[in-house]
């Protein structure tokens, strides 16, 4: 009997122990984070609570889901200004808990994916553009239309950006981060003008025809990565397809409205894909690295031209200037040259932001805790944020600057917000739209058509069909 | 006696109620859920629409999962072979007496099978990559430059070259079992053999394989089993590609529940790797059960 007793005792006991372990590592995470959050000088939190909006009227926890980590910040100009309006915003509102789950990028995809579809979402979070008009209509984003008609930024908002956050007129998320070209060419301008250009050739042709110079040289005409499949159509079919099908054309694919990937017009731009990367003219493995590798082949000098985004462009540039400061002062951005029998705009350039603050709408049931919310949203991608990351960084956001100072930054970075937001046309980045249930499907068939085992036309009918299944 | 010393069945229960729980909750929970996921359309929201078996349907008819499956069958051959019987002819040699050092040799075998798969996966792209990897540079080095390839991007061979780092991997863990094993037979067996002429592939042939017979086919089908779930050694080195010629089940699974969002279909594709693997491993033990008997019998 006595042996029973003492089973049961160690059973429950163990029981007990498990189960409070659990709770202690909770309460002292939690605990943590409201010290964290709370943590700082008294005289600064008596400022701060003198300075406080009205949102200050909600005390307590407030979740927030995001990918700027520390690493990512650095160097990354819309994960420093997020992190520092974050940090600002938590020393203005003591009495809220700010609770951040921060995780790299892929990792964020699935958990936000993963919570979504238990319907347990943080009370903010970072949506992308893919997936907001599914989430808007399923309940997972709160409709923010009035949120941003009240904005005080509003008169400073890129209208244009809340496109791929919008469904039905309604605005599901704010844009955030900042915003830059998917599609830039850096080239490096005294190996060209060796090969007879003096600025970065403007038809695709002359692309090829500098092959044979650049062969003898034992170099590589242009750098290229492929190997997660997104690139091929995030920093290169998102622009070609444009220039074949106009503008237009991708507004109605987006509505619904008749546009088809098996319209002629597309199916020639990825016939061009196919032919221009049959040509030689990219790295032989384009298909097998990443964008962190190939953009290498470039500072080394392995290739006279790049292919990629904004991202690649800000990280050569920091990279050249300190390790190669001749081929810094060389390199030069060039928008995409033109293809033969393209008949859409010439010298456009996919730019936009993919990724927006969205609001679980539970949180509206308290109206307290949803005015921290939005006041939260709206330090983060308002005023604050862009005056910080256009005077520190020379890039923009969803909120125009009050003004740029373009005098004090080097040439490159000088050139990149012109090659952004001045001197060219902006089309919309693909896979900002529609759902990536779409782009996983083309994306996985471009990276075998540019190996040549599957024609553009069974692409574009791969494409439809998934199309078809996402819009029914 | 037996009786007086076996606790009673309450304590017994006592003792296994947490593991039980805990095996449960971790395997047979989660295998429920997605069985019952797969009955439905679920986009990734709170929305779920009842469809029966409608996903199935569609599995049966999806030919981007059975390519998956014929790549998972074909590592399953590639690591039968590769991985259990190099693991033997290894063993063999380190037994023999030229052999020194031999704990040297089984510690150094086995240390790559403690390494994380996602790093294998790294430190075999710097093998096979096209410009400054290893296997490129010995071909230049030979002379023998028209055999350099992008190798990580050639679909004919793709399946081989993402086969070798997981059969390089789990040689060391399939050593230890075969050394255990050869290890428990008593050893005036193979002294006999060698007085009687026998020479080491005869050895090794009529006397070791069968003798650690039933050891081999317990690694046949844990060999089986690890390679019809792998995942991150090709989520390393290529994501499935090029396109999907180095796509398997669980891969495919994870891309169309977390990068399609199509958590209904992505669940439907687990139960569908429950239900093959569990089938190739059932024809594997009926296979290895037949062979055993016809040996016996024999």
């Amino acid at each position: 009997m006595k042996r029973k007793v003492l089973t049961l005792i160690a059973a429950a006991s163990m029981l007990i122990a498990s189960l409070s372990g659990c709770g202690t590592t909770d309460t002292g995470t939690a605990q943590e984070a409201a010290v964290a959050a709370t943590d700082t000088p008294a005289a600064d939190k008596e400022e701060a609570q003198a300075d406080s909006s009205s949102s200050d009227a909600y005390q307590g926890e407030l979740t927030v889901m995001h990918f700027s980590t520390e690493e990512e910040a650095k160097g990354n100009p819309g994960a420093d200004g997020f992190r520092k309006m974050v940090a600002e915003w938590e020393e203005s509102h003591p009495d809220i808990t700010l609770s951040q789950n921060i995780l790299a990028n892929t990792e964020y995809k699935t958990q936000i994916a993963t919570l979504a579809a238990n319907d347990d979402l943080p009370d903010i979070y970072v949506l992308q553009g893919m997936d907001a008009v599914r989430w808007g209509a399923d309940g997972l984003a709160l409709d923010l239309t009035d949120v941003v008609v009240n904005s005080p930024d509003n008169v400073k908002y890129k209208k244009e950006l809340f496109n791929a956050f919008t469904s039905d007129g309604k605005i599901y998320g704010i844009p955030a981060l900042t915003g830059g070209t998917c599609t830039a060419i850096i080239y490096d301008s005294k190996l060209w003008a060796e090969a007879g250009f003096d600025t970065f050739p403007t038809t695709w042709e002359d692309v090829v025809k500098a092959k044979d110079f650049f062969d003898k040289k034992g170099i590589t005409v242009m750098g290229f990565a492929n190997k997660d499949q997104w690139q091929a159509n995030s920093t290169f079919l998102t622009c070609i397809g444009n220039r074949f099908t106009g503008m237009d054309w991708f507004s109605s694919l987006v509505a619904n409205d008749g546009a088809m990937f098996t319209d002629q017009s597309f199916v020639d731009a990825l016939t061009f894909m196919q032919n221009i990367f049959a040509s030689g003219i990219f790295n032989e493995d384009f298909n097998a690295i990443d964008h962190y590798t190939a953009r290498e082949y470039y500072i080394s000098g392995d290739c006279a031209a790049y292919i990629g985004g904004n991202w690649d462009m800000t990280y050569i540039g920091a990279t050249l200037e300190e390790s190669n400061p001749e081929l810094f002062a060389n390199s030069k951005l060039a928008v995409f040259p033109q293809p033969e029998g393209a008949t859409g705009d010439t010298d456009t350039q996919a730019n936009g932001l993919g990724y927006a603050l969205a609001i679980n709408p539970k949180v509206a049931e308290d109206p307290a805790k949803l005015a921290a919310a939005i006041d939260f949203i709206y330090k983060t991608t308002g005023a604050d944020f862009a005056n910080y990351v256009s005077s520190n960084y020379a890039v923009s956001g969803l909120t125009a600057p009050d003004s740029v100072d373009l005098s004090k930054f080097n040439q490159l970075t000088q050139d990149l917000y012109n090659f952004t937001y001045v001197d060219y046309k902006s089309s919309q980045i693909y896979d900002s739209f529609i759902s990536g249930a779409l782009w996983g499907a083309l994306n996985t068939d471009l990276q075998s058509m540019l190996n040549g085992d599957i024609t553009p036309e069974a692409v574009a009918e791969n494409a439809q069909a998934a199309y078809e299944e996402v819009m029914k | 006696m037996l009786n007086a010393i076996r606790p009673k069945n309450r304590v017994i229960f006592g003792y296994l109620f947490f593991p039980i729980l805990l095996y449960i909750f971790s395997v047979f929970v989660p295998l429920a859920a997605a069985a019952y996921y797969s009955l439905f359309e679920w986009k990734g929201g709170p929305k779920k629409t009842f469809i029966g078996i409608d996903n199935y349907l569609t599995l049966i008819k999806d030919s981007i999962f059975w390519q998956s499956f014929g790549h998972n069958v074909f590592l399953v051959a590639a690591c039968v072979v590769g991985q259990i019987g190099l693991a033997f002819v290894i063993v063999l040699v380190i037994n023999s007496r030229l052999v020194k050092c031999k704990g040297l040799h089984q510690t150094l075998s086995f240390f790559p099978s403690t390494i994380s798969a996602v790093y294998i996966g790294f430190i075999w792209m710097m093998v096979f990559d096209y410009k400054r990897g290893l296997i490129n540079w010995f071909l230049t080095f030979i002379g023998k430059e028209s055999a350099v390839k992008v190798w990580l991007n050639e679909p004919q061979t793709i399946m081989i070259v993402v086969a070798i780092p997981l059969i390089w991997q789990y040689i060391g863990y399939y050593m230890v079992i075969i050394l255990s094993a050869i290890s428990s037979v008593d050893k005036e067996i193979f002294e006999v053999s060698e007085i009687d002429g026998a020479n080491a592939i005869q050895r090794a042939i009529h006397i070791v394989f069968p003798l650690i017979k039933r050891t081999l086919l317990v690694c046949v089908t844990l060999c089986v089993a690890g390679n019809m779930k792998v995942f991150d050694h090709i989520y390393a080195m290529t994501l499935g590609g090029p396109g999907n010629e180095s796509n398997v089940m669980a891969l495919y699974s994870y891309q169309m529940s977390f990068q399609r969002s199509n958590m209904g279909y992505g669940s439907t594709i687990s139960i569908g790797i429950f239900i093959t693997s569990l089938l190739l491993i059932g024809g594997v033990q009926l296979l290895v059960k037949a062979y055993t008997k016809e040996s016996e019998d024999y």
